[in-house]
């Protein structure tokens, strides 16, 4: 194949225009296309050789109009991320292998495997902006249509808000490449030749306007009211989705965009990013404390947990950079592995309120272990993957200025016990109720403990041996450290 | 021992476990749950067997550190887990072993036809093999993972039970105290690796030896706060009297071998730092013995067994603590390790105890003259109260006297509140067994219930746990547990200025020479207490019943009023976490954010006479607005 990074968006793509011409049969085609997916990202990641001397995939095409060029790269950065959206594109249609759902829900997924990966290739920033927006489309139809009650209004809530944050990373983005052209008379939208030393004094202004659109998808404190309503509307597998993909997007774009481009204002600024990165991580969890739904409840603590990754990214230590990226995947995995099971739950039963249920662990052993399993590595438990990242981005935030972050941090670590684990004993180990459901709530099928292994087998491998996964992503930070 | 023989050693110490617990996990709990135990008790035959050895290996003044495999490398920071076997680790790890076996094989008969019995040997192991790590561990990162690892296993057993609402409390009790005392050691690791880059065991003392820092400071509270935590020490020591809501197997190793000693050790292990702080043993002393006094005052009011026996357990790790304190660091072993055997021995004794009664714990209301109907629980239970109170020539009296010459040593309240506890101990440890044990009192009630003497799967543990309880005083024991202390700390730098009068004594043992003044006031306390116990059980045999109710009641169930205190901080976080949660963030700030889209809605519909649909509108007026700003950043 002599594009590979081309292939790797367009496989999905692909995959999405098959599933919706497969009718009834389109969940095979889904399967298929993402497997095929995993494959092809698993097999670009083994073959750009050894971890610690990663190769950089490059494609460029021809150059169009005002500069705009189809320009891919991929560095360990970008295959880990995409390594993590085939993976969970992939549990997702396995996932959601029973759901009586019509073509077009595969469709989406594949779709949105689709432009995730295309955000995480692109390195011309109008493909770039393409691709961010281009996620947006695919999740809303998955939140509109698939979505539970309140689904309409989840949808519509989160297309404005994410795309008012993207409106401000356009126009930052705008104004990037139009004084490159009028100071250097040429027009160019390629991340590495752009020049923001051309912005002169309004370089702040654009460095918000990137940092605005990122941190509403994060979504960083106060910019994420959107989130909770989202993840509690949305079917599990997009709940799974966008917790485990589509917010990395934020995150990923401060490491791919802002950063590199704006090295000494990232630097500047940390007293105010890190900061509401910090207050994210005891803000989420206390809002978490108050939940009644479980799915609201994950979301918050969603939040909180990217606070965490965002507090290591800024620190911008080289152990704050590996431990929050490396949370970034674990993340992915864990938040993944508790929005799946409420999906199983909500599938069996139709709730998902915690009072709804109670004495599940005697009903139902295996979805008892494998959330309790999960619920433990969320709130970071030694061993296991969640504690990994927390810890190291702790580490960097202490090395870096204002260490009273990391305590802050510290505080919001300790908090996440008293969400999860109240939580799980109300719905685990408290006696039925009258008004509860969980007769209802029969134990996990064997696909559906299948797929938990692999998440749970993951959680611990990363939480006993993070050093091969932090070796991965090392040399696409190396450059970020300040 | 050769070293390939400490190499086996080492891996039989966690591969036994591990092994045991997947093959439990994956193969017998499906295939025969009910025999789920057997590989459990395999292994811990092997663990026993291995941590005798790396005791034997360290008693002939060797030490091991072991490098296993790097946890995790980014930039200049990395971290390393691998082993010490060292004096404190294996004379500790000595006696949990067996201790902890013992009690696994009382588990086997006391769970005996549970529901649970499966899931309840696979977390117990767990629980062990937890504790081992912790003991060997050779960096403090490795050392908090264990640590973690213990409150997770605690919190599955103390709700084992999780249809009973106690326990569901108890259990979330405990993890969350823990989890507050964790903070204390996860900036106090964060801490080492900012100002050490290196969180190694090893490479800390050396930078301790080299140059204490504002951040030793830090690094040695954020220590001891989680050693309070851990070792149920004021003010973080609520938990422990709740956590007995466990079946009793899980108390006897809770609060002898596996839980409640690791903040002990974790101090042992700390000394180098802890030691480096002005003022910070001193502390330690005083809570240790306020504590262990308070403690000892309030387990002589309890009724249910399995409380007097948990502020018991309070009440003697504030002596450890107090002793920690004090620099004599090879007495709090010594104290630990003979305090593992009798009280293991008597929370065993109370389960046998419970299981006649059939139920999970009893009530001093139902008990009384149980010495008829359980001779053989009797004569254990009484071999270790008479340790536990420091009757001479028991364990105890060598231990806790070594700790009362001490505080003896150190004068002023500290001797005072020494010879308190002495007193209070023997009063309480007395009275429950009276209460149990003798007489016939017309407030007490079997309740129509006939309890029996266990079989001997229940007694036989039990019997050797008393036994180590009352032989464990003899000379070469204590000799062996002093040297392995001195010992223990090879390769920690003795250029430590504050280290030297402890370690740096050839030939001396860490244990002081038995002080007969001490042992004579110490004794002539123990003796008052036990009087004072019979007076008012046997002869006064009411009292029990009449003080009850009113203040002085109120005053002893709350702690002294502690406990109103701790419902207070806790009712105001989660107060806290309501008004964020539902007010601050769904009402006022969503709310803002929403009806603002409405307002702009609103204008748009009254400005825009072609307005269609919503999002159409929002998005125009959100460009229209971004270009103002756009033009105004370009120009």
């Amino acid at each position: 194949m002599s594009m590979p990074l081309t292939a790797l968006w367009t496989v999905p793509l692909l995959g999405a225009l098959v599933c919706a011409f497969l009718g009834s049969k389109a969940r095979y085609g889904a399967l298929a296309f993402s497997s095929a997916f995993l494959a092809l990202a698993g097999g670009i990641s083994y073959l750009q050789g050894s971890p610690s001397a990663l190769a950089v995939l490059t494609e460029t095409g021809p150059q169009w109009a005002y500069g705009v060029c189809y320009r891919l790269s991929a560095d360990s950065l970008s295959l880990g991320l995409i390594g993590l959206t085939a993976f969970l594109n992939l549990i997702c249609v396995a996932a959601s292998w029973d759901l009586k759902v019509s073509a077009g829900y595969w469709a989406c997924f594949l779709a949105l495997a689709s432009a995730l990966t295309g955000v995480f290739l692109a390195r011309d920033l109008f493909f770039f902006y393409a691709f961010w927006e281009a996620t947006l489309i695919p999740m809303f139809f998955i939140i509109g249509l698939w979505g539970s009650s309140g689904r309409l209004h989840a949808a519509v809530k989160f297309f404005l808000f994410t795309f008012a944050g993207s409106v401000f990373m356009l126009l930052a983005l705008l104004a990037l490449v139009s004084a490159h052209h009028r100071v250097t008379g040429v027009w160019t939208w390629d991340l590495g030749s752009l020049d923001p030393k051309t912005l002169g004094a309004a370089a702040p202004y654009v460095f918000w306007g990137l940092v605005l659109g990122f941190a509403v998808k994060i979504p960083m404190v106060p910019l994420h009211t959107w989130l909770p309503d989202a993840h509690t509307e949305a079917p599990a597998a997009g709940s799974v989705m966008l917790a485990g993909v589509m917010l990395k997007m934020g995150v990923y774009g401060l490491l791919r965009v802002a950063i590199p481009l704006f090295p000494d204002l990232s630097v500047e600024m940390y007293p105010i990013l890190g900061g509401l990165a910090a207050l994210s991580t005891v803000y989420g969890a206390l809002c978490a404390m108050a939940q009644t739904d479980l799915k609201r409840l994950i979301a918050y603590s969603s939040i909180a947990h990217l606070g965490f990754c965002l507090l290591g990214v800024l620190s911008r230590t080289s152990q704050g950079l590996s431990g929050g990226t490396l949370q970034l995947v674990n993340h992915g995995l864990t938040t993944g592995a508790l929005f799946l099971m409420v999906g199983f739950l909500y599938e069996r039963s139709h709730k998902r309120g915690l009072s709804d249920f109670g004495d599940l662990a005697s009903r139902a052993p295996y979805l008892a272990f494998f959330f309790g399993f999960a619920t433990l590595a969320s709130i970071g438990l030694p061993g296991l993957n969640g504690f990994v990242g927390e810890f190291m981005s702790l580490s960097g935030a202490m090395s870096a200025p204002f260490p009273i972050f990391a305590f802050v941090g510290c505080l919001g670590v300790t908090l996440a016990a008293a969400y999860a684990l109240p939580a799980f004993q109300v719905v685990f180990w408290s006696p039925a109720g009258p008004d509860s459901v969980s007769a209802k709530v029969s134990d996990l099928d064997f696909r559906e403990r299948a797929i938990l292994w692999i998440l749970c087998g993951l959680m611990l491998w990363i939480g006993l041996a993070p050093k091969p996964w932090l070796a991965w992503f090392e040399p696409a930070l190396r450059g970020l450290v300040r | 021992m050769t070293p390939p023989e400490v190499m086996l050693a080492v891996k039989v110490l966690f591969g036994a476990p591990v092994a045991a617990i997947l093959f439990g996990f994956f193969v017998m709990r499906r295939v025969k749950p009910e025999w789920t135990h057997l590989p459990i008790l395999a292994s811990c035959a092997a663990v026993t067997a291995a941590a005798a050895c790396l005791a034997a290996y360290t008693t002939a003044k060797h030490c091991l550190e072991l490098p296993v495999w790097t946890w995790a490398v980014a930039g200049d920071w990395g971290v390393a887990f691998g082993l010490r076997i060292d004096g404190p680790s294996s004379a500790i790890l000595a006696m949990v072993a067996f201790v902890g076996s013992l009690i696994h094989v009382y588990a086997a008969a006391y769970m005996k036809g549970d529901k649970g019995f499966a899931r309840f040997f696979l977390v117990f192991h767990l629980f062990f093999l937890a504790m081992i790590g912790l003991l060997t561990a050779n960096d403090y990162l490795q050392l908090y993972l264990f640590w973690e690892l213990v409150g997770v296993s605690s919190y599955l057993l103390i709700g084992f039970w999780y249809h009973k609402e106690s326990a569901r409390k108890a259990a979330l009790k405990a993890f969350m105290t823990n989890r507050i005392g964790d903070l204390g050691f996860l900036i106090a690791v964060l801490m080492m690796i900012y100002a050490y880059r290196s969180t190694r065991l090893q490479t800390v003392y050396e930078f301790m030896a080299a140059k204490p820092s504002i951040y030793t400071s830090i690094i040695a509270l954020g220590l001891v706060w989680a050693a309070f935590a851990k070792s149920a020490q004021w003010p973080l020591y609520y938990w422990l009297p709740d956590a007995m809501e466990g079946p009793t197997p899980t108390s006897a190793l809770m609060h002898a071998a596996t839980m409640v000693t690791a903040g002990v050790f974790l101090l042992i292990r700390s000394w180098p730092i802890i030691s480096a702080v002005d003022g910070l043993p001193q502390l330690i002393a005083w809570t240790g013995a306020l504590t262990s006094l308070g403690a000892a005052i309030i387990a002589g009011t309890k009724k249910d067994i399995k409380r007097i026996l948990a502020y018991s357990t309070v009440s003697h790790l504030g002596l450890m603590m107090l002793a920690v304190g004090l620099g004599e660091l090879g007495t709090a072993a010594y104290h630990l390790i003979v305090h593992g055997f009798f009280k293991a021995a008597l929370f065993l004794c109370a389960g046998n105890i419970a299981h006649a009664f059939h139920q999970s714990t009893a009530n001093v209301d139902e008990t009384g003259g149980l010495r008829r109907e359980m001779p053989f629980t009797y004569g254990c239970f009484l071999a270790a109260a008479l340790s536990l109170a420091g009757a001479p020539l028991f364990a105890g009296f060598f231990s806790k006297d070594a700790i009362l010459d001490a505080a003896w040593h150190h004068g002023g309240g500290l001797r005072v509140i020494g010879m308190l506890i002495a007193f209070g101990s023997a009063f309480y440890i007395f009275r429950m067994l009276f209460l149990v044990f003798h007489g016939d009192r017309k407030e007490q009630s079997r309740g129509g219930r006939h309890p029996h003497e266990a079989g001997p799967e229940f007694v036989l543990p039990i019997f050797a746990l008393s036994f180590g309880a009352v032989v464990l005083g003899h000379g070469s024991i204590r000799e062996w547990v002093s040297n392995l202390m001195t010992y223990g700390m090879r390769g920690v730098p003795m250029v430590l200025i504050r280290l030297k009068p402890y370690f740096d004594l050839p030939g001396e043992p860490a244990l002081p020479a038995l002080n007969w003044t001490v042992s004579a006031f110490g004794t002539v306390l123990a003796l008052l207490g036990a009087g004072a116990a019979y007076y008012l059980t046997m002869v006064d045999s009411g009292w029990d019943w009449r003080w009850r109710g009113g203040f002085a009641e109120a005053v002893f169930e709350s702690d002294f009023g502690y406990k109103i205190i701790v419902g207070w901080g806790a009712r105001a976080v989660s107060w806290t976490a309501r008004f964020t949660g539902r007010v601050l963030d769904k009402n006022w700030w969503d709310g803002l954010l929403e009806s603002s889209s409405d307002v702009l809605r609103e204008a748009g519909n009254a400005l825009a006479s072609s307005a269609q649909g919503r999002v159409n509108d929002y998005l125009w007026w959100m460009l229209a607005g971004s270009a103002v700003l756009l033009g105004r950043v370009l120009r």
